[in-house]
């Protein structure tokens, strides 16, 4: 896959520097921060008094992970219109989260998205918190996974294909490190992570970018004219089509991808925890609308970042180096600025998907620990004290899980198994989230369905699409059992999970709800609680 | 329900109006409650059609009818290329106008609504719970929390 080592050994060995000394002095501010008391309220919400920008930048960086900073741009840089396609899909996919959810959820919620459903379908709850730990279990380890095997396909950046030995340890240090924040800081340590790993995100990334743009004396036009004779493509480069074009199919396959992109996001259980974090939907609100603005500005920052790599790198070096395009934002740093440059953004890289890494193993765990233990096995006797140690526990072991499902599947790529990630949020847990909120039939027998069915209908499709066979580029290259023709199951899958729903409260012929519960609900929904 | 303690243990909180068995204040049916239910709502889904929508359907259009996309406009610049920089705008704009609509449409119609389920409670519970402070305090939140 890799023909050479992308960059020298010095930056290496900065990066390696720079990352222990940010990852060290963060894991300290975490520590301290950890919730002293055994407080289950302090673990899953942390410090509930931030300000609207320090929420904002948690969030920012809870969502981005290493997947948007180096395969995003490195598709804009290989693909042109198609690959900015992507990078607005990720900032459009806030709006379904702020003008829909947000509010809603928050004023309803408490500690996971398992207590919202719970007062809305009080009497069936347990099955249905049952079912919603499976899915959130499924979505935060295949992404967690994504996250960790993009650790090692950043590695391969620098050193060509590593052995077994490197790749073990590199999975393992990043996971240990994953594991520490989770169990030990909780939500606060999680927190100190996000906000640190967001602003240099911001900076990174808006700082390149105003690089890049000084090279051609901003001006918009002469990047893009660069760009497009160093693509090899000439003016294709600035048109639809370079990657997604030609047969239906493929057309297809890239409005499933958006759709789950810009639906998957506000089903993803570790954005869905931070939205509850804010004491007032005041505060909500205000951080949303910084996390929107901060999202934007990086995308298109990371948008300006893949012209550049092919204006001023040149697509054969890119494809080159790697031929999914990972290497384009280092190569371009290596460029402009040297060693230096580059290793901070490697260090930047890592960074990201650590953070995002621990956002997700926290709420595997919260679900797990609140949801499974205290609600369905313990049947709401669990004391404080005994969920925390769940949680703890349940923190490394996914983490565990994570590793060793990284160390099978590193040769996989990244994006595609982020991006099924997200697709599998969308169609198991939203279709729930929108009945529960805006459905007033709503049933249990509902939820049930569209979980499970959602959950299964999407795994099938992928089972049986290109990215498990019949492409050189599949897990199994060899066997040919893709009857599905497209990459990312959303385009079908999502809409199964709504109809399953559908389906399954028409056809529940259980005792119904009382009646008062949804007129409850719906107060402490629009009303809310105080604040 | 023993699994439902009020969310936030240091906050003022009400029982809901179906819990007291003396004439319940039957908020749901109040036409306040009404009309904020629709302001919500009726915002929410039609800027999430707009925003969503209007970028599934560029996203279409660019796929099944590239030749409108790729018509040059300045330089470089093509129609796809600046509508997609218009995504960015359609979406500031919206946000400002959900957040305008909230402040001025839903808020004050939802703390009308608080204060007087509060008051219906207190009236019931005795003059021994005076609680209109607190909530006047909690609802500085939106505009008075620090910026950093």
């Amino acid at each position: 896959m890799v023909t050479a080592a992308a960059i020298d050994d010095s930056s290496l060995q900065l990066t390696f520097v720079l990352f222990l000394t940010v990852v060290v002095i963060t894991l300290f501010t975490a520590l301290l921060t950890a919730p002293q008391r055994d407080e289950i309220s302090e673990f899953y919400l942390g410090n509930r008094a931030m300000s609207p920008l320090r929420n904002g930048l948690a969030m920012c960086g809870d969502y981005l992970s290493a997947a948007t900073l180096l395969g995003s741009t490195g598709l804009v840089a290989l693909t042109g219109y198609d690959g900015l396609m992507y990078l607005g899909g990720t900032t459009v996919a806030w709006m379904t989260v702020l003008l829909l959810i947000a509010e809603p959820l928050h004023r309803t919620g408490r500690f996971t998205l398992g207590d919202t459903i719970a007062l809305r379908l009080p009497r069936r709850q347990r099955s249905v918190r049952l079912a919603l730990s499976v899915c959130v279990l499924a979505v935060a380890t295949l992404y967690l996974v994504a996250q960790l095997v993009g650790s090692v396909a950043l590695l391969t950046q620098f050193t060509g294909v590593p052995s077994a030995t490197t790749r073990t340890l590199c999975v393992a240090v990043i996971g240990t490190f994953v594991i520490l924040y989770a169990s030990l800081g909780g939500m606060p340590g999680a927190t100190v992570i996000q906000i640190i790993k967001a602003v240099m995100l911001v900076v990174g990334v808006l700082f390149t970018a105003g690089w890049v743009l000084h090279h051609y004396d901003w001006n918009p036009n002469a990047l893009l004219t660069a760009a497009a004779d160093r693509s090899g493509n000439g003016a294709r480069f600035l048109e639809p089509g370079l990657r997604y074009g030609g047969t239906v199919s493929n057309k297809l396959d890239f409005l499933s991808l958006e759709l789950a992109i810009v639906l998957g996001l506000a089903a993803l259980p570790h954005v869905l925890m931070r939205l509850l974090a804010p004491r007032g939907s005041g505060v909500l609100r205000s951080s949303l609308l910084w996390a929107i603005g901060l999202v934007g500005a990086i995308c298109l920052g990371a948008g300006v970042l893949g012209l550049g790599a092919t204006a001023l790198v040149g697509q054969d070096a890119i494809v080159g180096t790697d031929r999914t395009g990972n290497a384009s934002v280092l190569l371009l740093a290596h460029e402009l600025g040297g060693s230096l440059l580059t290793a901070l953004l490697t260090c930047l890289a890592y960074l990201t998907l650590l953070a995002v890494a621990v956002g997700l193993t926290l709420a595997a765990a919260s679900s797990l620990a609140h949801d499974l233990y205290g609600e369905v096995i313990r049947k709401g006797r669990a004391s404080e004290t005994e969920e925390l140690a769940v949680a703890r526990l349940s923190g490394a072991v996914i983490g565990v899980l994570g590793i060793l499902l990284a160390l099978v599947a590193w040769g996989s790529n990244t994006a595609t198994l982020a991006f099924l990630a997200f697709a599998m949020a969308a169609s198991a847990i939203l279709p729930t989230i929108i009945y529960t909120l805006f459905w007033r039939r709503f049933s249990a027998k509902g939820a049930l369905l569209s979980l499970y069915g959602g959950l299964g209908c999407s795994v099938l499709l992928v089972v049986f699409s290109p990215v498990v066979s019949s492409t050189e580029a599949s897990i199994y290259p060899d066997a040919d059992f893709a009857w599905f023709p497209l990459q990312n199951p959303g385009i079908v899958s999502i809409p199964a999970g709504f109809f399953l729903g559908w389906l399954g409260t028409l056809l529940d012929k259980g005792r119904p709800e009382q009646s008062d519960v949804h007129e409850e609900f719906e107060i402490r929904m629009l009303v809310g609680a105080d604040d | 329900m023993p699994e439902f303690p009020p969310r936030r243990e240091d906050s003022p909180t009400f029982p809901l109006p179906h819990v007291e068995h003396t004439q319940p204040f039957r908020i749901s049916s109040h036409p306040e409650f009404r009309s904020l239910r629709r302001a919500q709502r009726r915002f929410g889904i039609r800027a999430t059609i707009l925003s969503v929508g209007g970028f599934l359907l560029y996203v279409l259009v660019s796929f099944f009818a590239p030749a409108v996309m790729n018509q040059p406009l300045f330089g470089r610049l093509t129609v796809g290329l600046t509508l997609g920089l218009g995504q960015f705008a359609v979406m500031g704009v919206t946000a400002w106008c959900y957040v305008r609509h909230m402040r001025t449409r839903v808020d004050p119609l939802a703390h009308g609504l608080r204060v007087r389920m509060r008051e219906d409670e207190s009236r019931r519970a005795g003059p021994a719970a005076p609680r209109s402070e607190a909530g006047r305090f909690f609802q500085q939140g939106a505009r008075g929390s620090r910026a950093w």
